[in-house]
């Protein structure tokens, strides 16, 4: 039975590999019960981006009318997770002389400053996704909320994140084509960071990584903020390329193996050591060095992690890392993959687990994303939004007309 | 690092807001079809909802402002035929009829109930009254009455007096179709003063103490509330006591700050013990004290002396016999 006080929200992610819906029920505006699930394996989506309408629409659509039908409910807005290799992102700030007399900070201070640091123009045929606010400075000092605070300078900064335009449509658009809403849209890293880290791991410094099919999605937390989110095109669709290429197999008999033997450092010390091709028994069936198959994987995954890093560049500082990497998504389920990881980043790394609050089934690192989003979505609001205020009343116009007099 | 300045221009650039939701119909998916349809539908059948509601709004109160006899008349209903009775009492249906007195030929819409609850409510017989229109042709018109606890003598002019019933609140009233027998097993009511009030009397105090004190004898020891004649409440404001005189007793006298119950049965127990006496004429009966009983009997001192000494009992007889056996 669904309360009269609560909200029916949909949160949508149209991965490379799969499209996952989760029907959510927020009580209150804050607590979250899931009450439907439905996935389906993806079409038409290369790289986290649509390039088949048709199929990716029949594939999502499958997906929201399983979760509709399991929730009991019809849902009417989604949030939606967005990802692909089209992202981009840049780091833009601005400061203001603080206006009073007595040098207090005012609310249109705090509002100058932001629209200016927001202000930078976007490259033609971008949309802006998250304008991400760091902390307020004044005078230097880092501030959560300046407001009647005594100081001369007030600095802040924001993390814009942009797609292309058209990417972005095409995602909407394949959901508006089951005639829903686009209620938020939510970075796929943000969504898993959200999720996996807790506010104590982000104020030590962490970095989360989300390994797909098609992409890898990445964010770096500093001082309980966001520094750095990026989306890199190669995922674990790279090493079953790889391995197909690597051992002259077919891509589907690559994911097989993949999945069976892959890790993500090489274990196997034997040569000689070998698996069977498909293990049927079946007529074509071969013997294949495991050596390889790990040594292959295992390359093609520090590569991935080494671009991740060189990605990061300067703002990866390890001593600012003190919580480590956490890896989540499809392919982070790679044997040894945390091994990799730790010698890439010199750091601890595990795989994410998700939060007690999430129910066993859907425990599983391809959902993180996709769970992220409602975590996102709901605590959005008391972290990266500015604070709401009170729009001047008639009282002020007033004064403000007859002090301008 | 930009300069000061208090523009505060929205940020430049387009945000994923900006884009365009809305998918043209060949582009959506058969299910997406059904759904925008089912929304149509059910936006169309709101607006149908509230539209229709407005309507009945506006023609009710241009009805309202312009043809009130037309908004009456627009509720099916015909003329009167029928006036049904229910009633907790003795109250007839030809009495009610005759109170009620509706003219002929009116519609069941056009009566004033609230008036003609207020005629009926002037019968001090009846303690409530509720009247229902019972569509198309029929008044429902349900009664509670009051039951009488004792009767009073009401003088009307020289030498006339008439028998009026009093209820337990206190009520006085004309009792109207109830059981002769009930009427004369009523005693009288005595030591009060009836008060005119409009075209009836207003209502005596404490009868409720009395109705108390009847209703346990009643049920507790019929045979005395029988004998009981005249109840007085000359003592009650200033006492507390109630005065009974009985057939047989000249005077009662109750308490009413004791149990009703132990008192009935003192007196019950006294009557007994006295029927053993040669004449067991008593004069008076006193039961307000807690622990004993004060009795006076007629007769002069020697005789009553000499009677009790050889046979007052103990206990009464009847008592005596169940015990002997």
């Amino acid at each position: 039975m669904i309360s009269n006080s609560s909200r029916i929200i949909g949160a949508v992610e149209i991965g490379t590999g799969k499209v996952a819906v989760l029907v959510g029920e927020i009580a209150r505006g804050r607590s979250l019960n899931i009450i439907g699930v439905g996935v389906a394996p993806a079409r038409g989506v290369m790289k986290g981006e649509v390039v088949d309408y048709k199929a990716a629409c029949e594939a999502t659509h499958h997906a929201l009318e399983m979760a509709e039908k399991r929730a009991g409910v019809r849902l009417e807005e989604v949030w939606l997770a967005q990802s692909g290799g089209h992202l981009d992102a840049f780091y833009n700030e601005a400061s203001v002389n603080v206006k009073s007399a007595d040098n207090t900070v005012s609310a249109l201070d705090i509002a100058s400053v932001c629209a200016l640091a927001k202000e930078k123009e976007l490259p033609a045929g971008r949309s802006r996704i998250h304008d991400i606010r760091r902390p307020f400075r004044l005078d230097g000092r880092a501030v959560p909320d300046p407001e009647h605070l005594s100081g001369r300078r007030l600095e802040v900064g924001y993390w814009i994140t942009h797609g292309a335009e058209s990417k972005v449509s095409d995602n909407i658009h394949v959901v508006g084509g089951y005639h829903l809403e686009v209620r938020e849209l939510v970075l796929g890293s943000l969504a898993s960071g959200s999720l996996l880290t807790s506010a104590e791991e982000r104020a030590q410094g962490v970095l989360v990584i989300d390994l797909g099919k098609g992409v890898t999605d990445y964010v770096l937390y500093r001082d309980g903020h966001v520094l750095v989110t990026g989306t890199l095109p190669v995922a674990g669709e790279h090493l079953t390329n790889d391995l197909s290429i690597g051992l002259r197999v077919t891509a589907a008999q690559a994911e097989l193996l993949k999945l069976r033997h892959g890790r993500g450092t090489v274990q196997t010390r034997d040569k000689a050591d070998k698996v069977w091709l498909d293990g049927d028994g079946a007529f074509g069936d071969r013997q294949l060095p495991k050596m390889a198959i790990e040594t292959i994987a295992a390359a093609r995954t520090m590569e991935l992690l080494e671009v991740v890093r060189q990605k990061l560049g300067a703002a990866f500082v390890p001593e600012h890392c003190g919580a480590g990497v956490i890896l989540t998504g499809g392919t982070a389920k790679l044997p040894g993959i945390e091994e990799a990881a730790t010698r890439v980043f010199s750091l601890n790394a595990r795989r994410g687990e998700s939060p007690a609050w999430v129910k066993d089934e859907l425990k599983d690192p391809m959902f993180s994303t996709v769970l992220g989003v409602f975590q996102f979505g709901l605590r959005t609001a008391y972290e990266h939004a500015l604070p709401v205020r009170r729009k001047p009343g008639l009282l002020s116009n007033l004064t403000k007309i007859f002090a301008s007099s | 690092m930009k300069s000061d300045t208090t523009h505060f221009a929205e940020p430049p650039g387009r945000s994923w807001r900006t884009i365009r939701q809305e998918v043209s119909a060949p582009a959506m998916s058969r299910k997406g079809r059904q759904r925008q349809f089912l929304r149509w539908l059910k936006f169309g059948l709101i607006s149908l909802t509230v539209g229709l509601g407005g309507w009945g709004v506006v023609m009710v109160v241009d009805s309202w402002n312009n043809d009130r006899v037309g908004l009456a008349a627009a509720v099916h209903s015909a003329p009167v035929r029928e006036v049904t009775l229910i009633t907790n009492g003795v109250l007839s249906q030809k009495w009610t009829k005759g109170i009620v007195a509706l003219p002929p030929s009116i519609s069941l819409m056009a009566l004033d109930l609230p008036a003609l609850r207020d005629k009926l409510m002037a019968f001090g017989q009846v303690r409530g009254a509720v009247l229902t229109r019972n569509f198309p042709d029929t008044l429902v018109v349900t009664l509670q009455e009051r039951s009488p606890v004792a009767r009073v003598q009401a003088s009307e002019g020289v030498g006339l007096t008439k028998q009026l019933l009093v209820a337990r609140d206190g009520v006085v009233y004309e009792g109207l179709n109830y059981d002769k027998a009930l009427l004369a097993s009523l005693p009288w009511l005595d030591g009060v003063r009836l008060v005119k009030s409009g075209g009836g009397y207003d209502p005596i105090a404490g009868m409720a103490d009395v109705a108390d004190l009847l209703t346990t004898a009643q049920l507790q020891a019929p045979h005395l509330y029988r004998s009981w004649l005249i109840v007085s409440l000359a003592r009650l404001a200033e006492a507390d006591e109630i005065m009974v005189k009985a057939r047989d007793v000249s005077q009662i006298v109750f308490s009413r700050k004791r149990d009703y119950h132990k008192q009935v049965a003192q007196l019950d127990y006294v009557i007994d013990a006295t029927q053993v006496l040669p004449e067991p004429n008593l004069q008076s009966v006193n039961l307000t004290f807690e622990g004993q009983v004060p009795v006076r009997l007629t007769g002069t001192p020697e005789e009553l002396t000499a009677a009790t000494r050889s046979e007052f009992p103990l206990h009464p007889p009847q008592r005596k016999y169940k015990r002997d056996l």
